[in-house]
Formats: C-alpha cells, sequence, structure tokens
C-alpha cells in the first residue's frame, strides 16, 4: 500500500508518497506536474525489491508553495532532494527524474555522488542553449501575456508525447498535464532553460544512465549523448517511438527502470 | 491524390502535348532515374558560364549552384510530363544544400505542390516542388519551379488542396465544427492563412466567419505561415500535426503574437477542417 505523509522540508509541508521495502528509489516529477505522474510506476516498482519514495516538488501537486516563492533554479530543488533523503534517512538511493525532474537528477549526481547509489536522468541534456528564452518566460510570468495557457499546454504535451503511445493514452496525459499552475510550471523552465551542467558533468562518479526517447520535440538526442560523454563511464538510450514523458508512455515502466537500476548496481559492483 | 511514377529520362522523341493543366493535381509526386554528375560536366559547365573560381576547377571541384537547377531540368523531361501544352518557365527559387561533385549521384524527387489557373482561364501556373536526392535520401539542392501549363477545358479546378486561396479558405469554413464557434465566441479579428506568397483571410466576428477574402479590410490580426510543400505535409499526415510543426519552426507568424497564442485551439480546428477538406479531395 502506497504511504502518503507531508514532512516539513525547507520550511514547508512536502506530500510524499512512499511504497515498499529495499533499496530507495526516489522519483522526481517533471515541470508543473507532480508524483501522480509516476503512479503506474511505484507499486510495481516496489514489488520488485525497492523503497520507492514519490515527492512532489515545493508548489506542485499536493506540497505547499516553497516561503521564498516559486523556485527558478534547479539547484534549489537540488537541495530541497538531499534535505529530503536526509529526513527519511535514506541509505544511498538511486534517483530517476525526467524532464526538470532529470536535470535535477544530473545536479544531485554533480553535487552529491558519494551519497547516491546512481541515477537515471530522463529527457534532460548538460545545457539548452537557452532554449526556450528566459525573457520569453518571464513575460509569460504575467496572466496577461500567457494567452490560452492550458490550451497550449494541452497541444504542447500531445506534440511531444511518443508517436508509439496510443492516442487515447496521449489524450490522458496531456489532459491531467493541464492541472499545472502555470506560476510553478514557468518558473520551473525559467530552471530549466537557465541551468547549466556542462562543467560539473565531469565530476559525477555514480553510476549514471541517460535516457531521451526520439520523439522528443525539446531534447536533441545528440545533444544528451554528448552530456553522456562528459561523465565518466555514463550510458546513454534513445527511446524510438517515446517522447518526453517515458514514465508515463511506456506500458510497464517499472520493469525497465528495474532493469536500468540493475545495470546501474553491476557497473558499481564491476568499479569497486 | 498521390501517384508514384518512375520514368527514364532522354527519351528523345516527340512528347506531343503532355500534360495539359488540368492533368497536375497538388500532392501527385514523380521520381527519376539517377544520373551521375561526369568530369565532362564539370569542365562544360565551367566553360559554359566563365566562372573558373578555384572551388570549381581541378578534380574535387564543387559543381556550381545553377548546374543542379539544370540537371534537374533535364531530369524533369525525362519523366515525359511535359509536351507542347508548356508555354514557358515562370520561376525559380533554389537552395543549395550539400556540395555536388563528379561522381556523385542524384535523382530528381518532384511533387506538385500548387496549380492555380490564371485569369484569362486558358492556362495555369503549376508549381512543382524539386529535390535532387542522392542514394542515402540526402537532399542536395531543392527548390520550387512554376511553369505556365496551356488548359483543355474551362474549370472549374479543385479547391481542395489550394492553400491559401479565396475558394479554399471558403471550403475550409464550411467544415468547421461546432467547437470552432464556441472557443471563439468572444473573439473579434481576422485570420491570415499563408501559402508561399499567397494568403487568404478569414474575418471572425463572435464566433463566425463573416467574410473569406484576400484581404480583410482592417487586415489580419495576424498570419499563419508556411510554404506549399508543408501545408500540403500538414494536411496529407496520418494526425494533425500543428502544434509539432509550430514548435519546430515550420509555421511562422505574423501580426499580433498575442492573440496568435490565444487562438491556439481555434488554429488547431482550422487545420482540422483543412485536413478535413483534403480528405475529400484525396
Amino acid at each position: 500500500m502506497i504511504e502518503a505523509s507531508y514532512i516539513e522540508i525547507g520550511g514547508a509541508l512536502a506530500f510524499v508518497e512512499q511504497v515498499g521495502e529495499g533499496t530507495p528509489v526516489l522519483c522526481l516529477h517533471t515541470a508543473g506536474q507532480s508524483g501522480v505522474q509516476w503512479r503506474h510506476v511505484s507499486a510495481g516498482l516496489a514489488a520488485r525489491g525497492y523503497r520507492v519514495i514519490v515527492p512532489d516538488l515545493p508548489g506542485h501537486g499536493r506540497s505547499e508553495p516553497a516561503p521564498g516563492g516559486p523556485v527558478t533554479d534547479l539547484g534549489t530543488y537540488a537541495a530541497w532532494c538531499l534535505e529530503l533523503i536526509d529526513r527519511l534517512g535514506l541509505e544511498r538511493p538511486y534517483v530517476a527524474g525526467c524532464s526538470i525532474g532529470g536535470k535535477i537528477t544530473l545536479d544531485l549526481a554533480c553535487r552529491a555522488s558519494d551519497r547516491l547509489a546512481g541515477v537515471v536522468a530522463m529527457a534532460a541534456d548538460a545545457w539548452t542553449g537557452g532554449r526556450p528564452s528566459e525573457r520569453g518566460l518571464r513575460r509569460e510570468l504575467s496572466d496577461v501575456a500567457a494567452a490560452s495557457r492550458t490550451d497550449r499546454t494541452h497541444l504542447g504535451t500531445l506534440a511531444v508525447v511518443g508517436r508509439s503511445v496510443p492516442r487515447d493514452k496521449a489524450e490522458l496525459i496531456a489532459t491531467m498535464h493541464r492541472r499545472e499552475d502555470p506560476a510553478i510550471s514557468t518558473s520551473d523552465l525559467i530552471g530549466w532553460t537557465t541551468h547549466d551542467l556542462r562543467d560539473a558533468l565531469p565530476g559525477v562518479t555514480c553510476p549514471a544512465h541517460l535516457v531521451v526517447g526520439a520523439d522528443d520535440l525539446w531534447l536533441d538526442p545528440d545533444a544528451v549523448r554528448w552530456a553522456a560523454g562528459r561523465i565518466p563511464g555514463a550510458r546513454c538510450t534513445v527511446l524510438e517511438g517515446i517522447g518526453h514523458y517515458p514514465m508515463e508512455e511506456i506500458d510497464g515502466f517499472d520493469a525497465v527502470l528495474d532493469g536500468w537500476l540493475q545495470e546501474l548496481a553491476a557497473v558499481e559492483k564491476a568499479a569497486s | 491524390m498521390t501517384t508514384e511514377q518512375v520514368l527514364r529520362p532522354g527519351t528523345g522523341r516527340d512528347p506531343g502535348p503532355g500534360r495539359y493543366f488540368e492533368d497536375f493535381a497538388v500532392g501527385q509526386r514523380f521520381t527519376s532515374t539517377y544520373r551521375t554528375v561526369t568530369a565532362e560536366d564539370l569542365a562544360d559547365f565551367t566553360r559554359l558560364s566563365g566562372d573558373d573560381h578555384p572551388l570549381h576547377a581541378g578534380p574535387d571541384g564543387i559543381l556550381q549552384g545553377p548546374f543542379g537547377v539544370a540537371i534537374a531540368m533535364g531530369l524533369l523531361q525525362g519523366l515525359g510530363l511535359h509536351g507542347s501544352a508548356v508555354l514557358g518557365l515562370v520561376d525559380t527559387h533554389w537552395s543549395y544544400r550539400r556540395p555536388m561533385r563528379v561522381g556523385d549521384e542524384v535523382r530528381l524527387e518532384l511533387a506538385i505542390v500548387r496549380c492555380r489557373r490564371t485569369r484569362r482561364g486558358d492556362r495555369g501556373i503549376v508549381t512543382r516542388h524539386m529535390a535532387l536526392v542522392d542514394r542515402d535520401g540526402v537532399v542536395v539542392q531543392d527548390g520550387t519551379t512554376s511553369a505556365m501549363v496551356a488548359a483543355s477545358g474551362p474549370g472549374p479546378d479543385p479547391v481542395g488542396l489550394a492553400f491559401g486561396t479565396v475558394p479554399w479558405g471558403e471550403a475550409l469554413v464550411g467544415r468547421l465544427g461546432p467547437r470552432f464557434a464556441e472557443s471563439l465566441a468572444s473573439w473579434d479579428g481576422a485570420v491570415g492563412l499563408r501559402a508561399g506568397e499567397h494568403e487568404v483571410q478569414l474575418r471572425i466576428y463572435r464566433g463566425k466567419v463573416i467574410e473569406v477574402s484576400g484581404r480583410a479590410a482592417t487586415g489580419a490580426t495576424f498570419s499563419l505561415e508556411a510554404d506549399e510543400p508543408t501545408w500540403l505535409e500538414l494536411v496529407t499526415a496520418p494526425e494533425n500535426e500543428f502544434t509539432r510543426f509550430a514548435m519546430t519552426g515550420r509555421f511562422t507568424t505574423r501580426g499580433n503574437g498575442y492573440e496568435y497564442l490565444r487562438l491556439t485551439a481555434a488554429l488547431h480546428q482550422i487545420v482540422d477542417a483543412a485536413r478535413a477538406l483534403a480528405g475529400e479531395e484525396a
């Protein structure tokens, strides 16, 4: 059974789901969304021998807003995750994240490799090259400049779901993504477009696997390969027919992620 | 709607009248055989143009850009489409994407992207997207060329793929669903739909399209723009990919950017209507 709790982190209550026992895996959601994106994964993953921890980042889902207002620095989220790891007493967890969650995952590997068993970073590169533009995003923080926001989120999500995903499933994903708070999502995207990990990646010492969907219009697979190339020993996988949200798009994703985590464990074992 | 034909170039016989204006339809596709670029081509073309810049000299010389247009026309002639019904070439817009060298093999991939009868009515302009493609499927050079072609009758002509024209706009409006009126119930403005150099504007007031014309009285609030091959791809794709096209810059807008964003769902519905219209023509 999934256990829900509210834990005070950084001066605000964080909503955290936990299920299972075993090696801890911290699962991070995408910009503006919440842990609900992992709803089809967490129980199955737990059944495979993991303690699965799915938080809602500050201001998202059922977590309270960050006391300082919407977060525009993904490093702030990474520090928040480390605090969560401390509070839960997680011993060398894996971290798996997607989109901003993927980049937060990479950031965690950069700042705290020694505390992690390994990372799976999906739909994230080292740096976006400043796209989308921070100026345009800051403009969108004013409602008056953000016309038809929910329609754009809905259709924009549909456009980046992979072509192999049945349309009714894609429609469900896009409909649920409409639930975002635009002030939070846009701030997340400012964090996404300004976060530069290019120089830090060579310092990652934990096993890492970067994953990108071939149909993901937000990312260039070559940029993800390049990022993986900066991390000693890192793997890179391009998923055909998949877009920006592998954990929501792929049926039986718990088995896929379990496979990747076992590979990371094998890498670490071989190294030690 | 689309046909695939492979014909041999250079048959040399009298082609007769060939195809008339009405025998061409947007979406038709034709593919030539491969042609090898020879050392003789390089020498001949350098002599003809008089341009002996070092780039074009020696065994590794790059064939000048217009060489591509020239052989594309030869490969086109080899398709056997054109005879005496062709009255002349009207324009060429061309891009050089990869260098062409001796030994390269290219073929012509041609798609009809626009057929527009002239005011006189006895002839029309047929615009062809032409791509020179190598053995790996890489486009070496491409662009459009337009030819004036004699008509065999007075028309009328199909409108389903006549992007950017008033008849196309009118037919499209007839296929807008009820959600279009709902989503624009509070809107007042005009939307331009532009294909290449041709634009139709839909004047919309409170969800109703009250006029379809080449230019609304006070102009378009914004215009949505792409070239004809892009429109063709959009309306014939298996699903409505408008957002993907917009996100990857294949459609651009001019005019009021805020109102463009505001009409996100309505534009999707306009593309749905254009796709329904194209589907009926197929």
